[in-house]
């Protein structure tokens, strides 16, 4: 091979591999990147989507920090992740837990059953969720009735709407974590155990002692997914409640829906998403420094 | 253990069990407390098929998961490929960047989203529900993974023999790609079946409308529609799905596998 | 290097491909809504397109779009001037995207339907014309003084208003019967009968418990019949901080806490099926609900009384209902309020039609009132036209943000965050607030 051939091979190289990423990178460009730099210059105007902008500095950063229904929907919104998150990693480790300590056909049937709902679609489940938990008909007050608990008013009531809402999304999002959580746990070599079991270790201590340690890859990776996806749950709160009762579900992104699309302010929800996509960014960039840290 | 287990996993799937059996009971018995299937109204089926924009809406859903999946295997394959089997310069930026665009959340960023894609002239039409669902930096990160452990003899000898490197992947490389391809078409179809939120957004005319749209408006937004029609559209909606994960429930643990393998 | 952009090329056309059949779809899917008849007269007319073409734009469905498309079909074929072009869309997308995002880029329709919720936004964003001077002669003084002053921004009338539906108590006369309770007409009675009625099965009362615009709508009688409201005259200060407005908070909110008026509702809360099912004992709802009462729950002993009232107060209901408005900065807003003139304020028989036979309302004209007088006096509309329809008062047309607050301070007392003197204050101050930014 002369030089000259290797040089012609490695800018065709070149070419090639822009040629390949061409259309993902003007996509992700124009869709992610570019929304959100928009996002900040219309953050910086009076608009209502009717007239022309209006430039207005920082106008609509300065009404952000003293608006109540704001800091209450990110209030709403953490306190959402920070019930959901970890329910839906408890209970699909243990689930995970319990299909591995099976065998044979029960166990393909048993995983078949818990990872159906996963196919339930968000708002499926939600419309499922809502003649469910209807106050006044709903089989599953029915099915208290016959523990002697009183009828509930689940999504009708301030304090039960979250729950409910939380109820609806774990029940499709267990069998997904579950199978993650399963395969991460056949890969840890059996010697390990055998070994721990020679010393004695009962089912507690293996667990604690060799099981968790050697899923915190898959631990961390699954925290990570569950968090961003908490803030994105919104399919299924705007089909039950459309962010009600008086409120209590009016997650952030709902709040920017209102004030974008109801109430025309545009340039005061660019701020909003602004300054949300920040609070996210960041808490993002926080854990994968802690991810790769372990790495 | 497998009694207990079995158990649980009949009350996952009990609520899927009483939107079937009360999707065909008539409006004044759905609400009966009855668990067992006593009613078998198939005609409910029909009546929310005919009286509903459920077929248009399933139309509109099929031609967007299908041209969205398509468009983007191929687009992904070719960047996860570029970004693990060839050198050039900026490969390191070039991956960072576009796996940071992972860590913004697709709700965070609809409002401005949306007003872009206005400006492109998009909204309200086939290409603002298709265009901007494609890209996405999952797919080609799970593309990048599998062609890193692609042998390379192969590649070598395509090359040798005269094909280019655009020839090698398309003719070599992405064939031979099935067991990515697979899975991951599986998890793009249905993640594009379920969306809601962006289309909802998008579109304003309801012939636009996608299947999880028209459910859920026939579930709230309407209120003209009885539970037992809005049960029966919502079963008629999870076919495709569920058919999908009978048919192809290994595929979809596989890919579930590979997306917890980072 | 030939054979690398073969390959980028096909992906790229066949993309392309895919894409165009996309948008070839979507053409097809915008033309639904318009009207094939006119298009077609259009091509065969004499002037060759020269006619001027208006778009209208609505959200009626079923035998309201039919109306309309009549309405459209018979104004094309009497003059050769004008072309409107007719399209139809879900009310809720109608309201939240279609219109403005039509504005927003210049495609908004020359004539469209705006609700007092969006008034006050689109008349001050210039996209109202002035319709004074279009009004035929005589036609003014027809109309109900009231209805035309829910319109009028600074001496001018912005829009037109065709129909006034009405707040009524609606009641199944068995069920009140058998638990010994007369028809309420005070709030004390509305709420004993509630109690007395609610059941396991049966819900005592139907009101609206989901935020909204008709949660509002529903809610400002009751604050209207103790003298209260929610801003004062003219529109630019709020009155809510009042005794007056916490107890009718209170009083709404105790329905809901007690349960005697559900939280979530199987049918729509404007449904008059919640009754129709027997699901509940009394319902508040409107004019439009008889039509349905009697075509679809004929065999349901349904009845209507006027709203109650407080001790020492005054009748009053809400009276809604859309306008017909044209887009001010239309080129040709002349033309467009003609249409709009012709079809509401001339002629009654078309008013008549669209009050009496395609849906039940009262007609904001006296007139068309007075030549429907028979069928204004049938079954439970006698009560509407003799005991309510004096009493009525125009829906207000309060900027989105002040709707807004208001929602919530209801809310907030029916969910018991606040009690009702708490929430009206809270309220007050963001109302201010609301104003000053909905008035830059």
């Amino acid at each position: 091979m002369t030089p000259k051939r290797i040089s012609a091979r490695t800018r065709n190289e070149w070419v090639t591999a822009y040629g390949f990423l061409l259309p993902n990178l003007i996509g992700l460009f124009v869709f992610v990147f570019v929304p959100i730099v928009y996002a900040l210059y219309v953050s910086l105007h009076d608009w209502n989507a009717l007239n022309p902008k209006a430039f207005s500095g920082l106008d609509n950063y300065r009404k952000l920090l003293h608006d109540d229904q704001w800091w209450s929907s990110i209030r709403i919104t953490l306190t959402f992740s920070v019930i959901y998150v970890p329910l839906l990693f408890v209970l699909s480790l243990l689930s995970a837990l319990l299909m591995n300590a099976l065998r044979g056909r029960t166990k393909g049937v048993a995983r078949t059953l818990f990872l159906l709902p996963f196919a339930v679609t968000s708002v499926t489940s939600a419309v499922i969720g809502m003649f469910m938990l209807d106050p006044r008909n709903g089989v599953i007050n029915r099915l208290l009735g016959l523990i002697g608990i009183g009828p509930q008013p689940f999504l009708g009531s301030t304090s039960q709407a979250m729950l409910s809402i939380i109820g609806v999304i774990l029940w499709i999002n267990i069998g997904y974590n579950m199978i993650i959580f399963l395969s991460a746990i056949k890969e840890i070599p059996r010697d390990y155990y055998e070994a721990a079991g020679m010393d004695g270790a009962t089912g507690w201590k293996s667990f604690r002692f060799i099981t968790l340690p050697l899923l915190r890859e898959t631990s961390t990776f699954i925290l990570i997914v569950t968090t961003i996806g908490s803030f994105q749950a919104l399919d299924q709160i705007l089909v039950m409640t459309k962010g009600g009762p008086a409120n209590a579900m009016e997650v952030s992104v709902l709040y920017i829906f209102k004030q974008g699309f109801e109430l025309l302010n545009m340039g005061y929800a660019a701020s909003l998403a602004f300054v949300l996509f920040l609070i996210i960014f960041g808490l993002s960039l926080v854990q994968l420094k802690l991810f790769s840290n372990r790495n | 253990m497998p009694a207990v287990a079995l158990a649980l996993g009949f009350g996952m799937i009990f609520p899927i069990y009483m939107m079937i059996i009360s999707s065909m009971r008539s409006e004044t018995t759905v609400f009966a407390f009855q668990l067992l299937p006593v009613e078998f109204r198939f005609s409910n089926f029909a009546e929310a098929w005919s009286d509903s924009g459920l077929p248009r809406s399933i139309a509109n859903s099929l031609f967007v998961s299908v041209t969205v999946t398509v468009v983007a295997m191929v687009f992904h394959a070719m960047s996860g490929y570029a970004l693990a089997r060839l050198r050039f310069p900026g490969r390191r930026f070039v991956f960072a960047w576009m796996l940071s665009t992972m860590m913004v959340p697709f709700s965070i960023i609809l409002l401005p989203l949306y007003l872009i894609t206005k400006e492109l002239g998009m909204a309200n039409s086939y290409w603002g529900l298709i265009v901007p669902s494609i890209f996405n930096a999952y797919g080609i990160f799970l593309f990048r993974q599998f062609y890193r452990d692609f042998p390379k003899e192969l590649e070598e000898a395509a090359y040798m023999e005269g094909l280019s490197l655009a020839g090698t992947f398309f003719r070599i490389a992405f064939p031979l790609s099935v067991p990515i391809i697979v899975p991951l078409t599986i998890g793009f179809f249905l993640a594009n079946w379920n969306s809601y939120l962006w289309p909802l957004i998008i579109t304003q005319d309801e012939k636009l409308w996608v299947v999880q749209q028209e459910l859920a408006h026939l579930a709230g937004g309407g209120y003209f529609t009885p539970w037992n029609i809005v049960l029966a559209a919502a079963v008629i909606a999870a076919i495709p799905t569920f058919v999908l994960f009978f048919i192809a429930q290994r595929y979809l643990v596989e890919g579930i596998k590979m997306s917890g393998i980072k | 290097m030939g054979k690398t952009w073969k390959g980028i090329g096909i992906a790229a056309v066949s993309l392309a491909l895919m894409l165009q059949m996309a948008c070839g779809n979507s053409n097809d899917g915008g033309n639904g809504g318009k009207n094939e008849s006119a298009s077609a007269q259009a091509s065969g007319s004499e002037n060759g397109g020269k006619k001027v073409k208006l778009k209208f734009w609505d959200f009626h469905t079923e035998k309201e779009e039919e109306f309309f498309k009549g309405l459209v079909d018979e104004y094309n074929k009497s003059q050769d001037d004008v072309e409107i072009e007719y399209s139809t869309y879900n009310q809720t997308d109608y309201t939240s995207t279609k219109l403005p995002t039509g504005f927003a880029s210049g495609d908004g329709p020359d004539i469209y339907m705006i609700s007092p919720g969006d008034f006050m936004k689109f008349a001050k964003s210039g996209l109202m014309a002035d319709l004074t001077p279009y009004f035929p002669e005589g036609a003014k003084e027809d109309f109900l003084p009231a209805s035309l002053d829910a319109v009028t921004v600074d001496g001018k009338i912005m829009a037109l208003p065709y129909e006034l539906e009405l707040l009524g108590l609606y009641y199944n006369e068995v069920m009140l019967k058998n638990a010994g309770v007369d028809v309420p007409k005070t709030w004390d009675e509305l709420y004993e009968a509630a109690k007395k009625l609610t059941t396991n099965k049966v819900a005592g009362l139907v009101i609206p418990p989901d935020k909204g615009a008709y949660l509002n709508f529903v809610w400002y009688p009751f604050l209207w019949q103790q003298g209260g409201n929610v801003l004062n005259a003219d529109g630019t200060q709020s009155t809510f901080h009042s005794p007056e407005t916490a107890k009718a908070l209170d009083y709404w909110g105790r329905f809901f806490k007690e349960g005697l008026s559900p939280t979530k509702l199987q049918n729509g809360p404007t449904e008059i099926d919640n009754l129709g099912s027997k699901g509940a004992a009394m319902q508040i709802a409107g004019t439009w609900a008889i039509t349905r009462a009697e075509e679809v729950f004929g065999d349901v002993p349904i009845n209507v009384a006027p709203l109650p009232i407080p001790e020492g107060g005054q009748a009053a209901t809400d009276a809604g209902g859309w306008k017909f408005a044209v887009n001010g900065k239309s080129a040709h807003a002349e033309e467009a309020a003609k249409f709009v003139m012709w079809a509401f304020a001339e002629d009654p028989a078309r008013a008549l039609k669209w009050c009496t036979e395609v849906k039940f309302a009262y007609s904001p004209r006296k007139s068309v009132v007075e030549q429907g007088k028979a069928i204004y006096n049938q079954g439970m509309r006698k009560v509407f036209t003799e005991q309510i329809y004096d009493s009525a008062i125009p829906e207000p047309r309060y900027p989105s943000e002040v709707l807004d607050v208001v929602g919530d301070a209801i809310q907030n007392v029916m969910f018991g965050k606040y009690d009702g003197a708490k929430a009206a204050e809270e309220a007050d101050a963001k109302i201010n607030e609301a104003l000053k930014t909905a008035n830059k």
